[in-house]
């Protein structure tokens, strides 16, 4: 494989946290309010991936994502289990892709008793699919200059005579 | 000849002819109301489409962060049985030819992304093609 000894991997301690353990109709059912919830944290761990493009550089980042959509899910499960696992149900059954048209009416349900137990608005449809501006304390990461070589061909001064063309140019348009 | 012509009636245009505006007025008529009709349907499935894509964006993070917690362990994994399988190959250094790198001039703690077969090379030939072929599955 092409990863030698030199490279540093995180051991497997560091890296274990506690997942969470859902499936996927769960997860789309409870999507809107979890990215609303975890907006920092999303934001955060996918600008590290972004701008360091290195697994091993945001494995914080990773776990601050994972622990707050753990608690985000306990806080449900505590606050409205059965409008949530009612519009789960309805999203895992009502078509092959767990489109949600046809789940408008558990949804409404879901999303008012969200609003009255933790006063989280499920935002609009369009609202991850939208450019946001993300303001973090993370530093920029430095910038490769542009490469300089001891070696290269040097160019001509800038102000070195160009004379006309002698001949004019080759130019041919129309005759 | 009278009774001929009672049976035999051949359908002809109304006396004049087909009034043309009648038939391209309705020619437009039809194919705004279908075009309208077209635009709504466009509309609604573009939002469907629209909403579904923002839903996994928004877990997209919690599932990439854990993707590369397992990522990263199944790498020290197999570096770990590469270096345990090689240890009686004389001159073998894990993760390059011989002591052969693969890039010279990269720093060392560059994290190259192994080839997805390169990836598997330890797992069982099951596990392997349960993975690549996992668009066939779904």
């Amino acid at each position: 494989m092409v990863i030698s000894n030199d490279v540093i991997l995180p051991t497997e301690e560091e890296l274990t946290v506690q997942e969470v353990p859902l499936s996927g109709p769960t997860l789309k059912a409870g999507a809107f309010h979890l990215g609303k919830a975890c907006e920092f944290e999303n934001n955060e761990f996918i600008l590290c991936r972004n701008e360091l493009k290195d697994p091993r550089a945001c494995i914080n980042e990773g776990k601050a994502v994972t622990s707050c959509a753990l608690n985000f899910f306990r806080k449900i499960k505590k606050g409205c289990s059965g409008e949530f696992m009612q519009y789960v149900n309805c999203l895992d059954k009502s078509s092959p892709d767990q489109i949600f048209t046809p789940c408008r009416k558990t949804q409404a349900v879901f999303d008012k008793c969200v609003k009255d137990n933790f006063d989280l608005d499920r935002p609009p449809y369009d609202y991850f699919a939208r450019v946001h501006v993300h303001k973090t304390e993370r530093p920029r990461p430095p910038v490769e200059a542009p490469a300089v070589y001891e070696d290269a061909t040097p160019g001509l001064p800038p102000d070195f005579p160009r004379p006309e063309a002698k001949y004019g140019s080759r130019y041919i348009f129309m005759w | 000849m009278a009774t001929a012509e009672a049976q035999c009636r051949q359908d002809l245009p109304p006396p004049g002819g087909y009034k043309r505006w009648a038939l391209f007025g309705g020619y437009l008529a039809m194919t705004a109301g279908a075009g309208y009709l077209y635009y709504l349907n466009c509309k609604a499935v573009k939002i469907t489409d629209l909403e579904i894509r923002s839903a996994s964006l928004a877990i997209y993070p919690m599932l990439l962060a854990e993707r590369d917690r397992e990522y990263l362990k199944q790498l020290r994994r197999n570096r770990d049985e590469e270096n345990e399988l090689m240890r009686n190959v004389e001159g073998w250094k894990t993760g390059t030819w011989y002591g052969e790198p693969i890039y010279h001039t990269q720093d060392k703690n560059l994290l190259i992304n192994p080839r997805f077969q390169e990836y598997y090379v330890h797992a069982s030939y099951k596990d392997y093609t349960n993975r690549a072929h996992i668009g066939l599955l779904s």
